[in-house]
């Protein structure tokens, strides 16, 4: 047979020699590039693809929400130069006095049970609160007289912003004309100020009433009628000296104050991170202060771990180590199932169904000993982890359940071999060895119910205030507002462009950098510490 | 090396020993039997399935107190299923069971409803092919066993960690790292440490289910060494499919095939001179 000799098309089994094989069989080609390279050059551009895409969403993220700290330092200016933080701080001490109002009301409230709501032997007490409440009424006048001017000054120089704005767009686009036309009107703030400056003589005299009246309530504060009621009274003694002395200080604090102190960015970004109150749309003044939602977020998705936790790693254990393979085939698709619930549907069961059950609960008798019970506001924090939980159960679940299952079995075996029970096997052997697994599970549970929206969003109450801690554990019933329910809930109504619209991309990018922060943990502690050394 | 000249020096001993046993008249044979030790573990016409497919069948042996016994046979004869019944192992298995027969060690059914398979296992300890120490320190390795039993007398244990790791010829080796990972271990000292694991909770039998098969030339030797110098105390079972292991290390030798036993007598006899046929043939390699 010589090496020229062709291969018939009709007979393929007949074997080419090596040497002819190895030299003339080509793949086919289209265009220089076989279909193996096709491949490659396709699956390169998918994964290169979405590479891509997804940095520019980071990086469109990043360039809104960036803004935000040029636009809050504007924010934060206009509160300054017109004054507002000069009312603020009175504000704030009036504030204070009210809370040492409220303190006194509940004071009444646990007397005025004391005496069989009799009011009468009350009466000494009430007309002592009503002079305290009294004491503060020069200062609530102040107050309101001086926030009219500085609102009224802080929208004189918003008209000016306004139109200096308008001035730019239209040179922007060439209406030289038009702009020419727009005259600026400069707020001389050093005049319009003076009249905080001058007011100073009249906050002395406040002062000085003010320093009399309190020392006098206190001094002639009559004694509780109830002896047990007498130590709160001396708390509130003490208080109110603290209060005094604040509100002393507030005449110095005054003077510092300075609407030519430069807002820097430093503040901006405080006001952000540290800020306590996100205040949007307001008539006075909009905080953009990301605590409250974060705290919200952090309590709703630590409380739901911390019930989803037993429940998912106990049901991984059993069904790994303990169940019939029968009841394995029974509850592992099962609890997968519940991932597969939307989450609006959850939401909707919170609203209709946990949260009245929790309220109906903390209004019987047998758990009236609980010291928050029985709870106002039925969709709260603990609603929202109950439901969370119930969604995060699936995912850790599953990722423990493989965790334990990545165990060699030889662990196990030669624990039993030694004579160790089933129990001392799973906890001293099995738990240890997949701790790692089971942790990294739970920071992805984590990382799943911090970014849940529709259940915070329908569940958690919306109300945007850090609980209050003050009652321990009745914070939990508290309703709050998460980072995920504020951006779902004031996207759609934002202005494009406006200093709401980069805070809640701002707040985006918070939650882009926890998520990011939770999955690279969960990846280190399985890299780390894959086989946990006890 | 040195493993071949050992060899060697093994097989002229043996060829000695059958030399000497042929010289040994019918009579003196029988008298030897007669003063046999009572045996510990017998085993008593053992069916054993897995599901419905029957992997013992017929299984009747006697085991001797303080010898090592080796089960040899072709892979999947049922040498490591027979093995494990001994601590009830097999109780993991699902479809496994006895269909027939009787385990008994020192006379007790050990499948009886009335006894305690916890304690059994502490008395029956067992090493398995792989060596799988738990991802523990070299010390918390082996007083694992005490502990699930309660004991935690820090001068109990340390004294357990070192009379178990000198039994197991380790302790030289690891006395001055045993808060280290035992999974830095070499292969052969991983198993050691498993031996040492099972002596430690001191049980009258280990069972070792082909415990050097996974693991180089010269740590086999040393197993094999620790092998015969823990004979002295305790009984031993081994499962190996390394004949020449079996003829080294071992007292007794069973051979199986199919399920079922073959042959099972002296290992000086089984390797010169067996009854039957098959066990020839699979000794001398002719088949399996």
């Amino acid at each position: 047979m010589s090496i020229e000799e062709p291969i018939s098309k009709n007979a393929p089994r007949v074997k080419m020699p090596i040497a002819d094989a190895l030299r003339s069989i080509q793949r086919p080609k289209f265009m220089g590039i076989t279909f193996d390279d096709a491949m490659h050059y396709f699956f390169r551009g998918n994964a290169t693809v979405s590479i891509l895409v997804l940095f520019l969403i980071i990086l469109f993220l990043f360039k809104e929400g960036g803004e935000f700290f040029g636009q809050n330092t504007q924010n934060l200016e206009i509160y300054r130069k017109a004054g507002l933080e000069y009312v603020d701080i009175v504000r704030s001490r009036v504030d204070d006095h009210r809370s040492l109002e409220r303190f006194l009301g509940d004071i009444r409230i646990q007397e005025f049970k004391n005496q069989n709501e009799n009011a009468e032997a009350l009466a000494a007490f009430d007309a002592s609160v009503e002079r305290f409440s009294a004491a503060i009424d020069g200062y609530q006048g102040f107050v309101s007289e001086y926030a009219d001017i500085a609102k009224e000054l802080k929208e004189k120089y918003k008209v000016g912003l306004d139109l200096e704005v308008a001035k730019k767009n239209f040179q922007k686009e060439g209406k030289f004309e038009e702009s020419s036309k727009i005259e600026i009107p400069v707020v001389d703030f050093e005049a319009e100020t003076k009249v905080y400056r001058d007011s100073l003589t009249q906050f002395k005299a406040l002062n000085e009433t003010y320093q009399a009246e309190v020392q006098s309530i206190v001094d002639s504060f009559p004694p509780m009628p109830t002896a047990e009621l007498q130590p709160r009274l001396d708390k509130f003694r003490d208080l109110v000296k603290i209060q005094r002395d604040n509100v002393a200080k507030l005449e110095g604090d005054l003077l510092l104050w300075d609407w030519k102190k430069p807002v820097g960015w430093s503040e901006s970004f405080t006001s952000f991170v540290f800020g306590r109150n996100w205040l949007t749309a307001s008539f006075w003044q909009d905080w953009y202060g990301i605590v409250p939602l974060f705290v919200g977020s952090l309590m709703i998705a630590v409380t739901a771990i911390l019930i989803a936790v037993p429940f998912a790693i106990g049901a991984a254990i059993y069904v790994n180590q303990v169940a019939s393979a029968r009841e394995q085939n029974i509850i592992k698709p099962y609890i997968e199932f519940v991932s597969a619930v939307p989450s609006v549907v959850w939401g909707f069961f919170g609203i209709a169904v946990v949260g009245q059950l929790i309220r109906t609960f903390s209004e019987q008798g047998v758990v009236s000993w609980v010291p928050f019970f029985p709870i106002s506001e039925r969709l709260n924090i603990a609603t929202a982890s109950c439901l969370l939980a119930i969604m995060a159960i699936p995912t850790i679940f599953s990722l423990a359940e493989d965790a334990i299952q990545n165990v060699p079995k030889a662990y196990t075996e030669s624990s039993l071999a030694l004579g160790a029970t089933k129990f001392q096997t799973i906890w001293i052997i099995m738990i240890p060895s997949a701790l790692s697994g089971i942790v990294s599970a739970i920071i992805l549970g984590l990382g799943r119910v911090i970014g849940e929206t529709m259940v915070v969003l329908l569940c958690s109450g919306g109300r945007i205030k850090i609980p209050d801690f003050s009652s321990g554990l009745g914070a939990l019933f508290q309703p709050v507002h998460t980072m995920t329910g504020i951006i779902a809930q004031e996207m759609g109504e934002v202005v494009n462009g406006s200093i709401h619209y980069r805070a809640l991309f701002m707040v985006g990018i918070v939650l882009f950098f926890i998520s990011l922060a939770l999955n690279y943990a969960a990846q280190q502690v399985v890299k780390r510490y894959k086989i946990s050394i006890g | 090396m040195s493993i071949t000249l050992e060899k060697s020096a093994n097989q002229t001993k043996k060829e000695a020993a059958m030399s000497t046993s042929s010289l040994i008249n019918p009579s003196m044979e029988s008298m030897m039997s007669e003063t046999k030790p009572k045996p510990i573990i017998e085993i008593d016409n053992v069916d054993f399935y897995y599901g419905a497919s029957k992997a013992l069948h017929g299984i009747s042996l006697n085991i001797e107190p303080k010898k090592v016994t080796a089960f040899i046979g072709p892979s999947g004869c049922g040498k490591s299923t027979l093995l494990r019944c001994i601590n009830r192992m097999n109780d993991l298995v699902d479809v496994a069971r006895v269909g027939a027969g009787q385990f008994r060690i020192s006379g007790v059914d050990i499948y009886h409803p009335s006894v305690d398979v916890i304690e059994l296992r502490k008395r029956v300890g067992m090493v398995f092919q792989k060596s799988n120490p738990f991802p523990k320190s070299i010390y918390e390795n082996i007083v694992y066993g005490l502990r699930i039993q309660g004991v935690s007398d820090k001068k109990v244990l340390d004294e357990v960690v070192e009379k178990s790791l000198r039994g197991a010829a380790l302790w030289e080796e690891v006395k001055d790292r045993l808060h280290d990972s035992a999974l830095g271990l070499s292969g052969g000292q991983m198993q050691r440490i498993c031996i040492a694991r099972a002596i430690a909770v001191e049980p009258e039998i280990i069972l070792m289910d082909e415990p050097c098969s996974a693991l180089d030339p010269i740590a086999t030797a040393k197993v094999e060494e620790l092998i015969h110098e823990l004979k002295n105390k305790f009984t031993i079972v081994i499962v190996t499919h390394n004949m020449q292991q079996a003829g080294r290390c071992s007292d007794q030798t069973a051979f199986f095939y199919l399920g079922k036993l073959i042959e099972m007598d002296n290992t000086e006899k089984i390797f010169t001179n067996p009854k039957q046929q098959q066990t020839e043939d699979y000794i001398t390699g002719r088949f399996g």
